[in-house]
Order: structure tokens, then sequence, then C-alpha cells
């Protein structure tokens, strides 16, 4: 790995350890591989969001050419989001394409992607399904949003009635996930996710 | 997931420098906004933010078609960066031996070439010029000759030297060439 791009993740997560976010908890940062190339990252969901509390961890590639373009992140957690690929975990973010800079660091990408939890941008979506919802049936986002939280990122709130219908798709012999992405898509109406499913 | 401590990846991870000497908070301010390192031919944009010629560089390489400061993203170029020059040095080192060069301060060299782009020779003077021995640079050089040259190497170094002994090479060979219409 070029130089210039280990020393600098070296000395990021350096600092990044007396940070206040890493003292506070609002996110983590650790190396998956000696190389530098490859750590881990995980922010926790920002309070007063359907987030709050959720635990989402983070794949960060560091190219060989950091700090001069940027890292690759992704959301290895599920998460239902406007800007992040309910598939792949890929994230729409300015800062990690055209409007990357130089003097960002690892820290403040983690900051932002945190921030994009708080402020979707629906306009400039990842994941059209997502970004539909979110825009036409705001609390029918907001619950579903939660409720991914709650199952995949050890989020505190559960939605009752949303963890019943998915059930009732799990006794027909539906794949859970496929289950919960069926419903999510189509805004928790079971008739035309069982459609959907089965047609 | 399993509950770790906060610090998971610990400072003294393996490869880690031994830390220490960079924390104190005066030096940082002399930390280029790239590398994060203490600035290395040192150069600060017309925003103020400082880096090292090479870090900068390189940022400018990597998106000619995008220049901003990488720190606050005001628009920033070669031309404008201004680059700093401390006292006590003591890396005799000269930042021109290294790709790439810094730009030089404003300040424009004397004309060591006196009367000489006066002559206009012609374009077939300056092909027989440039291929052949000649390294690249200095056939590009032939081409600017009559602008004062921004980019001069600063006195004492070797590519000064160099160019000091180019130009006598090129004078004299004006000179010859002179001899030549006159007695041909
Ligand atoms: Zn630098
Ligand atoms: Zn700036």
């Amino acid at each position: 790995m070029a130089n210039i791009a280990a020393k600098r993740v070296k000395r990021e997560i350096k600092e990044v350890m007396k940070s206040e976010e890493i003292m506070g908890g609002a996110f983590k940062l650790e190396l998956i591989n000696n190389s530098w190339t490859e750590l881990q990252g995980e922010i926790t969901g920002p309070p007063d969001t359907p987030y709050e509390s959720g635990k989402f961890l983070l794949e960060i590639k560091v190219p060989e050419t950091y700090p001069f373009n940027p890292p690759k992140i992704r959301f290895i957690t599920k998460i239902w989001h406007p800007n992040v690929s309910s598939v792949t975990g890929a994230i729409c973010l300015d800062i990690l394409k055209d409007q990357w800079a130089a003097a960002l660091t690892l820290r403040t990408v983690l900051l932002s992607i945190q921030a994009l939890l708080s402020e979707a941008e629906p306009d400039d979506p990842q994941d059209a399904v997502v970004a539909r919802q979110y825009k036409e049936y705001p609390s029918i986002f907001a619950m579903t949003a939660t409720h991914w939280t709650n199952v995949y990122a050890e989020g505190k709130k559960a939605i009752v009635d949303y963890n019943r219908r998915v059930q009732v798709l799990l006794e027909m012999g539906v794949e859970e996930h496929q289950a919960r992405v069926a419903l999510s898509t189509h805004n928790w109406n079971l008739e035309v996710a069982t459609e959907e499913l089965f047609s | 997931m399993a509950e770790t401590s906060e610090a998971r990846a610990s400072p003294s991870a393996p490869g880690g420098d031994a830390g220490g000497e960079d924390d104190k908070p005066d030096e940082r301010m002399l930390e280029c906004n790239i590398c994060l390192d203490t600035a290395r031919d040192a150069v600060v944009s017309m925003c103020g933010h400082l880096f090292c010629w090479p870090c900068l560089h390189q940022w400018l390489e990597t998106r000619p078609s995008r220049q901003v400061c990488p720190v606050c993203k005001a628009a920033i170029s070669r031309d404008k960066v201004i680059p700093l020059y401390g006292r006590g040095n003591t890396k005799q080192e000269d930042p021109r031996n290294k790709v790439p060069p810094r730009p030089a301060g404003q300040r424009t060299e004397p004309e060591n070439n006196g009367g000489f782009p006066g002559f206009g020779f012609g374009e077939g003077f300056h092909m027989s010029f440039g291929i052949g021995a000649f390294p690249f640079g200095v056939f590009t050089s032939t081409f600017n000759f009559g602008d004062p040259r921004p980019s001069a190497a600063p006195r004492g170094t070797a590519q000064y030297e160099e160019e000091q002994f180019l130009s006598k090479i090129f004078l004299w060979v004006a000179i010859l060439f002179v001899l030549w219409l006159i007695f041909a």
C-alpha cells in the first residue's frame, strides 16, 4: 500500500481514539487487517430518528490513493434509508464521491454518515423504493426504518404490528428477510406482498 | 455483537509509530492538511491552508478539472499558492530534486540572457536544437526564452547550475550561428 495512505490511516486511528465520539460511544473504528487497507466502523443511530440506539456496521476500504481519493464505505448492517441501498448497503453521499476532499478524514466521514441518518436526502436517492415511500408515506417510512433498526441493528423499539405481518408470511414458508423486503416495499400491505411473493 | 472496550483499534497497533512527539498542540499548527504530518516544502493557499507541496500537487493532479482547497473547497491553483521558507531548515535537501518542483516565490529572476531574444530564430533552428541529445526541459525552455521565467530554479541548486550552463552553450551556438550567417 502506498506509503502516504498507510501513514495517514495510522495517524487517523490514533487521533480518532482520543476523540469525543469514541469516548461518547457515537462511533467505533477498528482495523480488519494489518495492512491498513480495510477497517470496520460502527455508528450509533442518532437520537430522535428511526435509527435511534441502533448499531450500524460499516465496511471501510481504503484505496491505495487515499487521501487523494475517498474511502469506499458501505453498510454491512441492513438499513432502510433513502440514501442507502437496502440490498447492497451502498451509500449515496456526495463526499464519498465527487465532493471528496483530501483533508476529510475517516472521522469526519463517519460523522457525515451519521448526519445522513438524521437528515435523508430523498431527491438524491440510492434506493428508489425507499425514497418513494419516504416522500409519499412518511409515517410508514419511519415505522419501517424503526422496524429494520430493531431487527437488524439491535434497536430497542419494536413495531409489533410489522413483526406480526412478517410472521404471517413466515408461516406460509417465505424466508424471513424476503418477507420483510416484500412487506416494506409494498407499504406493509400483506395481500399485495403475498401476491408478489407467490406470483 | 460482543461488547468491547471503546478503544478497539489500539494506538499501538502493529506498525504504529512511537507516539508522543506529534502530540504537542503548537506543532500541530504546522501539520499538512493532507498527510497530517509536519508540512515539508510547505506552501499555503490563498485561503490560508497549509500543505506539503508534494501533497497539494498530487491533489491538484488527481482532480485537474476541479481544483479546490482540500480543506475549505475554495478555488485553488498552482499559481496561487505561496511557498513558506522558514529559517533553520536543517534538512539541507533541495526541494527541486523531488518531483514535483514547488512553485517559486513571486520574485522574478534577473534576465541573464541579455539581448539574445532579439535574434528571432526560425523554427528550423529550434527543431535542430530540440532534437538530439538535449533534454526535453531545455527544448521547452527555448520556446519561452523571451519571457521572464517564473519557475526559474533558485540560485545555488543543481538545476540552476544546469540552466546556467545550458544558457551559456546556447549563447555560443547562437554566436556561431550569427558568424555562419555573416560569413557563409
Ligand atoms: Zn503533506
Ligand atoms: Zn482552504
